[in-house]
């Protein structure tokens, strides 16, 4: 049973119905039922899954392109069930949260399938080749979406938006193409080679030059890091997020950043132990991820805008992930896993909070704003759990991730702990800060007369909300396969014991 | 029997948070019942198994949670003494807060809020283990946030919330560093096999630590206690986090009798009890809290003095008695060792008690006056005989007086239960003096004694004696405010006879878990003026509060002055909220910090960086590079011919 | 025999190549482009003529065909930007340039 590629076929097909219906009415059904049948699946999946095992499960492979070695190979394990999951929880509360939308309705929705086919694909193939493909196609449902729905500076966003993203995967393409001349050929009689996922991360380590090694590494990290994003590759993170529609900036942050975070643990860390110099590399990793920690909450600080405020928030939390995944212990790596499935959930909440505003208001800039929890108390109330949520609040998932990421990274990368723990009361300051002035305080009457958010928009949330809780408690079923693959992975360093300084 | 249920002491009021939360607005008094349902239940279940463990068992259960953590329940001597203040106080202020929330028309998210701090806050006293232990700590911080902010319209409100988050913050982030190094180091312990976690035990539970205590190295185990104690100092208001408790007093009475006087701000000393055997282990740390909680406890009070709010009296009284408990702790915990935590839980109760009293009072005046400035009030006594006949016996037992007939050769002493519970701390801090030679401790201890009378019988008069300074109505409260104040009153009246009883039952706390701390012999009692002087500084204090608020014999107007600077600077409460508001969270975190990292992303990596040197320069070369397209496809086709040509004379030459 | 044939085909070619390189006019430009096709027709008939097989005059039929369609196609093209530009010097026409 071929069932991740009818997971990613569905969305496909019901992207392609949705961009021929007529109505509005049509083409969100269509929408709802296509990517709620995908969610189906992985939640089958997730009921079949061995959490015990690390080898990718559900396997299944097709020939392709026969002569390139091309395949179209996928399967889940503990790295991407998690990031499928999340993706098929996201796009249909995107879907219930968008269910509202008159501009151009079958294209917009259609746009949104696209992404899930995009992201599924990213998450499940195991071929480089068709992995760089689904990469690749994620980008242009996203231009689109925020091209067409955009706001005010939408052409700049979205340009910005897509150079720096495909530069950076051209980089990454690069890499792949060097290890799949660099290795072996997997039939020496004709030459023949192949473009599989574990086959060509296996051959990195019988690469001879060192630099050649650390060259192919950093080219793959930058393809990552751009993509997190990481301090310094981050600008164009918050100008796309602010000019983004709500549903855009939802996939934006829950889905799309975490592919590069993905990538650390499905491609970065098998091969870092085997690079050329794994130490200065580890740090380089550390110290990126300290700086996207701190650097992400200063700059939330500052801005005036709520949503460019929750943007530098996401890059600040997915310093997190950079720094779990640097230190190479089995906790912390599964706790950065964790990280990214936790951050998925919460920042939906915190941008559907940012569009019920700007939908209902007329504006997010902070100052503008002011007591709105008079007129919107539901929102005011699942803003506030999104909120607390983001800044680690025990009992939410996010308090899990980064409990486990700080706790185990000390071990082996105590400066940098210290250092992020400094943040976390930086983090708390912005987030209450801004609430404590737009939610909070006397009503700004300027406003006019303001309305709560529809109930399709509060109902989404409140699922979120529900979720974030119900894995701050019980975060065993999720964090039990990560920390399986998350064992392997740190046993492949086994040999850098005291390399790392 | 009971202790089957233990977990239900918790899950009570979870269960009645959620259905305050969304049933409330249909039910009678904001759906208060449930919540009042909830913890009376969680204090029945608390009381049962007080009397089936009592004396000398302990209830431990435990069960796998994520990546070898736990969840679990440790009810010891310490936890059920805990367990039956935080039930009891908790359900009395409920019931009051029908009355004094009536007119609230959101009535059911206080009822909510409150139900939730309470669960958090019992299940801060009943984890077993320091992760759990932090994530109700950070819970209850949470109801604190929401509840302080609960007039969320007012900005002075909201701006409490958010600092008293903050503020508080600064605390956990400590706590939360020191969980990091505790586990690091046990896991370093475990690794290097100088340690075996015993089958079924998790590596974060109380006992585990304490039982790896002397493989950790000293060093470490005083950094960790003392980032503990980090934690305790945000949470217990201790100086220098002690600005937000103040400031706290923005939210509704109730919840500063209930969260900002009984129950959260003991929390910080609920966890170093709760972890004595390790501050044992690190006496520098046990220095450090001594000498913080003496000087917090001293500090808090000349603050209380010039105070003109009621509450805010109350709150600085808050923080100086929080600082006596950590005071107790840190002096007797080195001069007598296990006793200390006996002494200190001894006061965190009593005074849980007439605290709680004395912010219900205080609310029952607010209520009644409708406002919270101690100079509009006066002449209230005539008016509410039951409020002030409690909030006298609230104050003293808050300044610790009482006959000590035995003193005199009497066997049983006439006293307030703060009489018992202060002493005890003072003579404790006496004895550290003694022993050690160190007598700062005992004299920040027995200063405050002095300034704590003065500032609360200041209050008492101001409000009750004398003539009404305004022109307010008022009246006395509805019964169902005034019978938690006679409850109340009567257990900050009869507590203390429970002294002895109580220093025994907790002594064996952690001998119970098979943890040993050091029990130092006792000197011999101390002279009869030593012991005498907290009274007589209780009484003189009151004394002197008589004359100058009462009788009116001295003219104040010279000293409460804005030209006196000693007054400007208590007024301005040492210009801690300037201070950490201004200049640290606007100046220097947003104003510079924030605002370079702002610079540095729009001027230079957008800037500099990706618009002029990476986009200008592509488009400049663009620019040169595409002239070599004229456009003119004649010239193309010259430039085909010329290669054809070439590559016909190549041929041939190569041909040849 | 074949030699001439060929000779005066390069002739022609050339011919027409130069008037491509350096002509300015539309009109000029396309009858030298058809001086290129009639120096190929030629040289396919010369070789078929040569080699006694009749597929290169098919061929050279076909593409006199082809000629006379692109001939008709490119004077339309003329037309009407005559109409538009009162020009068909090409030089004069330019927007599409940078």
């Amino acid at each position: 049973m071929a069932l991740i590629s009818l997971m990613i076929a569905i969305p496909l097909i019901g992207a392609i119905i949705t961009f021929l219906t007529r109505t509005r009415q049509q083409a969100r059904a269509i929408a709802l039922i296509s990517s709620g049948i995908s969610l189906i699946i992985s939640l089958f999946l997730l009921s079949r899954f061995s959490s015990s095992i690390s080898a990718p499960q559900f396997l299944e492979s097709t020939q392709w392109i026969a002569s390139l070695g091309v395949n179209l190979k996928f399967g889940v394990d503990g790295i991407g069930l998690p990031l499928v999951l999340l993706s098929n929880i996201v796009i249909p509360l995107t879907v219930v949260f968008a269910w509202g939308e008159t501009k151009q309705a079958n294209q917009f929705y259609g746009l949104i399938l696209l992404e899930q086919v995009g992201v599924l694909g990213v998450f499940t193939s195991l071929d480089f080749f068709v992995f760089y493909i689904f990469w690749e196609i994620v980008l242009i449902p996203m231009y689109f979406l925020i091209s067409l729905w955009g706001g005010p500076r939408k052409d700049y966003s979205a340009i910005k938006f897509f150079i720096y993203t495909h530069v950076a995967s051209l980089v990454m393409l690069l890499a792949i193409f060097t290890l799949y001349f660099m290795a072996p050929p997997v039939d020496p009689f004709t030459g023949q080679r192949t473009f599989d996922m574990f086959y060509l991360l296996n051959s990195y380590q019988i690469i001879a030059s060192p630099i050649l090694k650390d060259a192919i590494f950093l080219a793959l990290l930058f393809g990552f890091i751009v993509k997190m994003p990481a301090v310094p590759f981050h600008t164009w993170l918050p100008d796309a997020h602010v000019e983004a529609p709500t549903a855009g900036s939802v996939i934006l942050a829950a889905l799309l950043l975490k592919m590069g975070g993905y990538g650390l643990f499905r491609i970065i860390l098998p091969i870092l132990p085997f690079s050329g110099s794994p130490g200065k590399l580890i740090t380089l990793m550390a110290i990126i991820a300290i700086l996207s920690i701190l650097w992400g909450t200063f700059l939330a600080l500052a801005q005036r805008d709520l949503k460019k405020m929750v943007a530098y928030s996401s890059i600040s939390h997915m310093g997190y992930v950079m720094l779990g995944a640097a230190a190479l212990i089995p906790l912390s790596v599964s706790g950065a896993m964790f990280q990214m499935f936790s951050h998925g959930l919460i920042t939906c909440v915190l941008f559907m909070s940012c569009g019920v505003i700007q939908h209902s208001a007329g504006t997010r800039i902070i100052g503008n704003l002011g007591g709105i929890a008079k007129h919107m108390p539901k929102l005011a109330f699942l803003m506030m759990a999104g909120f607390l949520a983001s800044l680690g609040l025990p009992a939410m998932s996010g308090f899990v991730a980064e409990f486990l990421v700080l706790v185990n990274s000390y071990i082996t990368l105590p400066t940098f702990v210290i250092l992020a723990l400094f943040g976390i009361v930086f983090t708390a300051g912005y987030h209450l800060w801004a609430m404590q002035r737009a939610v909070f305080g006397t009503y700004n009457e300027k406003l006019g007369h303001i309305h709560d958010g529809a109930g399709y928009e509060i109902a989404a949330m409140a699922i979120l909300v529900l979720l974030i809780i119900f894995f701050g408690l019980n975060p065993s079923p999720v964090l039990n396969m990560m920390t399986t693959n998350a064992n392997q992975l740190v046993a492949l360093a086994a040999g850098l014991k005291g390399v790392i300084t | 029997m009971f202790s089957d249920y233990a977990a239900l002491i918790v899950l009570l009021p979870v269960i009645g948070f959620v259905l305050t939360l969304f049933l409330g607005k249909k039910l009678p008094s904001g759906g208060a019942y449930i919540p009042i349902a909830a913890i009376l239940g969680s204090f029945i279940i608390s009381l049962g198994i007080f009397l089936e463990i009592y004396p000398d068992k302990v209830i431990q259960q435990s069960w796998n949670w994520f990546a070898g953590m736990n969840l679990g329940i440790l009810i010891d001597p310490l936890a059920i003494v805990m367990l039956l203040m935080v039930s009891f106080v908790s359900l009395l202020i409920h019931i009051y807060a029908v009355g004094y929330m009536a007119h609230d028309p959101a009535k059911p998210r206080y009822f909510a809020e409150t139900s939730l701090f309470t669960a958090a806050m019992l299940a801060v006293v009943l984890s077993d283990n320091v992760l759990q232990f932090f994530i109700a700590w950070e819970i209850v911080g949470l109801c604190s946030y929401l509840l302080i902010g609960f007039w969320y319209h007012k900005p002075a409100a909201a701006a409490a919330a958010k600092k008293a988050f903050l503020v508080t913050r600064v605390g956990d982030v400590l706590f939360l560093a020191g969980i990091v190094l505790l586990y690091v180091n046990m896991s370093q312990i475990i690794a290097s096999h100088a340690f075996t976690l015993p089958q079924g035990n998790f590596i974060l539970q109380f006992k585990s630590m304490f039982d790896a205590i002397p493989q950790i190295d000293p060093r470490q185990l005083t950094y960790i206690t003392l980032l503990f104690f980090g934690g305790a100092v945000g949470k217990s208001g201790q100086f220098p986090l002690h600005g937000w408790l103040p400031d706290a007093m923005e939210g509704p009475t109730t919840v500063s009798a209930l969260i900002h006087a009984a129950t959260m701000v003991t929390a910080g000393v609920y966890l170093v009890a709760r972890t004595f055997p390790m501050f044992v282990a690190a006496p520098d740390s046990l220095l450090v809290v001594a000498y913080i909680g003496g000087f917090t406890a001293l500090f808090a009070a000349t603050m209380g003095i010039v105070m003109n709010d009621i509450k805010r009296v109350l709150a600085y009284s808050t923080v100086s008695q929080l600082g006596y408990m950590m005071l107790a702790l840190g002096t007797a915990g080195i001069a007598i060792g296990a006793k200390a935590v006996g002494i200190s839980v001894f006061h965190l109760i009593s005074h849980a008690f007439f605290k709680a009293l004395l912010f219900l009072c205080a609310g029952s005046v607010i209520h009644a006056v409708g406002t919270n400035d101690i100079r509009e009030m006066g002449g209230l006594f005539s008016k509410m005989k039951i409020t002030a006949i409690t909030m006298i016996i609230a104050s003293l037992s808050l300044s610790g007086i009482g006959v000590p007939l035995i003193d005199l050769g009497i066997p049983v002493n006439i006293a307030t239960s703060g009489f018992f519970s202060k002493d005890a701390i003072i003579e404790g801090a006496f004895e550290f003096g003694d022993k050690t030679g160190n007598f700062i401790p005992y004299i920040f201890a027995i200063l405050a004694a002095l300034l704590t009378s003065i500032y609360i019988f200041r209050l008492w008069f101001m409000t009750f004696s004398g003539t009404p300074r305004s022109e307010k109505h008022a009246h006395e409260s509805p019964n169902v405010m005034t019978i938690p104040l006679i409850v109340l009153a009567a257990l900050a009246l009869l507590f203390g006879y429970s002294q002895t009883g109580f220093y025994n039952y907790l002594e064996k706390n952690f001998r119970l878990m098979n943890v040993f701390v050091p029990v130092h012999q006792e000197a011999s009692p101390p002279s009869l003026i030593i012991t005498l002087l907290p009274l007589i500084m209780g009484i003189a204090g009151l004394l002197i509060s008589y004359a100058i608020y009462h009788r009116r014999m001295l003219d104040m107007s010279k000293l409460v002055s804005s030209q006196n600077p000693l007054y400007k600077l208590l007024i301005k409460r040492y210009y801690e909220p300037g201070l950490s508001a201004d200049i640290i969270g606007v100046k220097i975190t947003h104003g510079v910090a924030a605002q370079s990292g702002e610079f540095v992303d729009r001027k230079i990596i957008d800037g500099l960086i990706i618009d002029n040197v990476i986009s200008n320069s592509l488009i400049k070369f663009g620019d040169v590079a595409k002239k070599i397209q004229t456009g003119v496809v004649q010239n193309y086709a010259s430039i085909v011919l010329l290669g054809i040509g070439l590559l016909v004379i190549l041929l041939m030459l190569g041909g040849a | 025999m074949l030699y001439y044939y060929l000779l005066v085909s390069a002739i022609i070619f050339t011919v027409g190549s130069y008037g491509i390189i350096t002509q300015r006019s539309g009109i000029k430009i396309l009858m030298c482009i058809e001086l290129l096709l009639n120096s190929a027709n030629l040289n396919l008939v010369a070789f078929s003529s040569y080699n006694g097989n009749a597929s290169g005059q098919v061929f050279a039929a076909f593409s006199i065909a082809i000629a006379a369609a692109e001939a008709a196609i490119g004077f339309a093209i003329l037309v009407a930007l005559f109409r538009v530009r009162d020009t068909i010097n090409l030089d004069n026409i330019d927007i599409l340039r940078w």
